[in-house]
């Protein structure tokens, strides 16, 4: 369902107008108004030329509303959802930057990410690759929820074949918090989406100001507006105000060079992760052998270890391998690179780079849609 | 030898040599010292501070990594040997000469350079200006000296000869490889006077690591550099002396007159007073707006080009130094200097 964005701009000049008669300080604290202390930058004389982005909404907290303006922790619930019009009509500036088609991918309705699944990715994957043909449309903004953004993103990063810039965002305060970082995200966000130099370089997700990769990029705290930072490698670049700046593109294949990009994965083979720890039994990863999964992903210690002995993982994991699971180990430390060693090679154990453990779960799952040959699922983690 | 075949050796050995590599079927890589702690020596080997400088030759270097042998035929030029401290506009514009008549040679794959930490970054920045080659050229150092225990040196060594001998490694502009990362010059700053991961581009972070595994890359930089640079230092002899003021509470201008009165072509701004900067202004001095917290860029602004002061973006004081020194050799006009900080 893709429909053009109303122009609703006359609330908020009545809201602009009000608080510059200093009448908004008493308004009621329930307000769900942005509070805006000065008005929405000029449009610009002629929109006409503007790029056209779709502004995708898989909801999240930035979709989001708290019963209060202090209420940044316990929102959402039986509150009335921030649909993707509410958006545009809070933040007519956005349309000064583009020309804006609303998309609401929420389904089947406003769940939190952690109930969202792949289902759902695939369906959003499919639509945005049919968006992506049409020669009208230059670029994408998708927001999600932050627990499970980047991983979402990093599946769009592999299965989306387009050089049209695809920009994630999400906010750590409702849309109705007080200092919400919703608002900002998003214009950011769709100036990103519309910027010539935001094309060609895989999915991005953009808060905070900070550009970032599909790939790198971690929610790194639970609260803080700074979340998201990138493993290892930082930032592309800024959402400054005086510009979109890219220092960096990335070097890892992604969306027009992915093979699997372009593609419908309505099912993804099964796989599980297993974290490790001192004393970590091998009986998780049985069950999960149990359960059918054909690939396991080992968030090991260090640079990626798993528990020996009879009871460990390591002997669980020679178990699964005689029953053709594949094992790819990773690192819980959350940086730094799993290495291809010649002992990791001869327990058939594929080196996760600096993947993240849930990202590597994707990526196996994809790689085994192709193929269980060991040599060809180390070339894909070598390459993505 | 059947006659047949020594055609294709000759032909064989003609594609080695263009391809960079050795006679023995390894890739060349020449090694330009500068000194720095990488070459120096302490008086005990848990001695991490207060060694001297300039100590051990180019020679020494190598042959304390005889594992060099087994991945690149390592030849050298010493350039130097002191400390960061001494490193001046002509023994910068010697090494950017040397390093761009080796990379000129079809035979040559790469050029790794030794320095001193603390000016590192400078010298790397300017390198990554004016070397005009696509090949990887890695600047090296060491925060521990070559005699102390747990010394960092042999390791960052090798992997910068590994970086510089890896075709994959061309075109990203001049690499800074010390604690298995491999940093972009222009990005990277040294963050700590003392500790071992000292190099850090804030924000940005590596563009890879040098693994036992693979020399790995997942971030290439956007802006102009090497080959795609505009400068030229082969006719030069020195550069355009420029300074950098420091901004505090009260600064009230005084630096400024005074670099002025010694002679400087252009300033670099952390602590700004507006009547000295006009002052210097109208003698044609340049001014260029930098920041002293180290990350995060100085925007570009309506205010900034009314004053006729550029901005820096997140460039810090003093390497934009370096690109106003070389700047200053081609325009003194603030709107080309905004553009080429723009794009470099």
């Amino acid at each position: 369902m893709t429909r053009l964005a109303t122009t609703r701009t006359a609330s908020i000049r009545t809201v602009a107008a009000l608080a510059a008669l200093g009448l908004l300080a008493i308004a009621p604290a329930t307000a769900q108004e942005i509070p805006t202390y000065a008005p929405p930058p000029p449009m610009p004389a002629d929109t006409s030329k503007l790029p056209t982005v779709v502004l995708m909404s898989m909801g999240g907290t930035i979709a989001s509303r708290g019963d209060t303006r202090l209420n940044i922790t316990n929102y959402g619930g039986g509150m009335p959802r921030v649909d993707p019009e509410d958006w545009v009509n809070d933040l007519p500036e956005i349309r000064g930057i583009a020309n804006i088609i609303l998309d609401d991918q929420r389904a089947p309705r406003d769940r939190p990410s952690g109930t969202e699944t792949h289902e759902d990715c695939a369906r959003v994957a499919k639509r945005l690759n049919e968006l992506a043909a049409d020669p009208k449309i230059d670029g994408f903004v998708v927001t999600h929820g932050t627990n499970t953004m980047a991983e979402v993103a990093w599946y769009m990063n592999l299965t989306v074949k387009t050089e049209k810039p695809i920009v994630f965002v999400g906010s750590q305060r409702p849309w109705t918090g007080l200092s919400g970082d919703g608002p900002r995200n998003l214009y950011d966000a769709v100036r990103v989406a519309a910027s010539k130099e935001a094309r060609g370089k895989g999915v991005l997700q953009c808060t905070n100001q900070f550009i970032n990769t599909a790939r790198e990029v971690d929610k790194t705290s639970a609260y803080r507006v700074d979340t998201f930072k990138g493993v290892d490698a930082g930032a592309l670049g800024f959402a400054d105000p005086d510009k979109v700046v890219f220092l960096r593109e990335p070097v890892r294949r992604h969306t027009v060079n992915s093979e699997f990009a372009g593609l419908d994965f309505p099912e993804l083979p099964k796989v599980e992760i297993a974290f490790s720890y001192r004393e970590a039994p091998g009986y998780l990863i049985d069950a999960m052998v149990e359960q059918g999964v054909k690939g396991i992903i080992i968030e090991g210690v260090g640079a990626g270890g798993a528990t020996s002995g009879t009871a460990g993982q390591g002997e669980a994991i020679k178990r699964a391998q005689a029953k053709g699971v594949i094992v790819v180990m990773t690192a819980r430390t959350q940086g730094g690179r799993v290495q291809d060693t010649p002992r990791r090679r001869e327990a058939k154990m594929v080196p996760g780079d600096n993947l993240l453990p849930e990202k590597a779960r994707i990526l196996l799952q994809l790689a085994l849609t192709r193929t269980t040959d060991l040599a060809e699922i180390k070339r894909i983690f070598d390459e993505y | 030898m059947p006659r047949l075949k020594r055609p294709l050796l000759v032909f064989a050995a003609a594609l080695v040599l263009a391809a960079g590599l050795h006679a023995n079927g390894l890739p060349r890589v020449q090694l330009f010292t500068t000194g720095g702690t990488i070459q120096s020596k302490g008086a005990d080997r848990q001695k991490l501070m207060e060694y001297n400088a300039g100590k051990v030759t180019p020679e020494e270097l190598l042959a304390d990594l005889p594992e060099l042998a087994a991945i690149a035929h390592v030849g050298f030029t010493e350039i130097a040997n002191s400390g960061s401290g001494s490193m001046t506009g002509p023994i910068l514009i010697k090494l950017a000469n040397a390093i761009n008549a080796w990379l000129a040679q079809p035979e040559a794959a790469g050029a790794v350079v030794t320095h001193g930490t603390t000016s590192l970054e400078e010298t790397a920045y300017f390198l990554n200006l004016t070397v005009r080659s696509d090949k990887p050229v890695v600047v090296v150092g060491a925060m521990r000296p070559f005699t102390a225990v747990s010394r960092d040196g042999p390791f960052n060594l090798y992997n910068a000869v590994r970086v510089a001998a890896t075709p994959e490694a061309k075109g990203f502009g001049v690499l800074i490889m010390l604690n298995d990362e491999i940093n972009a010059a222009r990005d990277t700053t040294k963050t700590n006077t003392y500790r071992m991961e000292t190099f850090v581009a804030r924000d940005l972070g590596p563009l890879g690591y040098a693994d036992s595994d693979r020399i790995v890359f997942y971030r290439r930089p956007t802006y102009r550099h090497t080959f795609r640079s505009e400068f030229d230092v082969s006719k030069l002899t020195d550069l355009p002396k420029v300074d950098v003021t420091y901004a505090y509470q009260e600064f009230d201008g005084a630096a400024i007159d005074a670099f002025v009165a010694a002679g400087a072509k252009g300033i670099v701004l952390t602590g700004r007073d507006a009547d000295a900067v006009k002052r210097g202004q109208e003698k044609g001095v340049v001014f260029v707006q930098s920041d002293r917290k180290g990350a995060g860029r100085v925007m570009t602004s309506e205010r900034a080009t009314e004053r006729g002061t550029p901005t820096a973006d997140n460039i810090p004081p003093h390497k934009a130094r370096i690109l106003l020194r070389l700047a200053l050799t081609v325009t003194s006009d603030p709107a080309e200097i905004q553009r080429i900080f723009n794009e470099y």
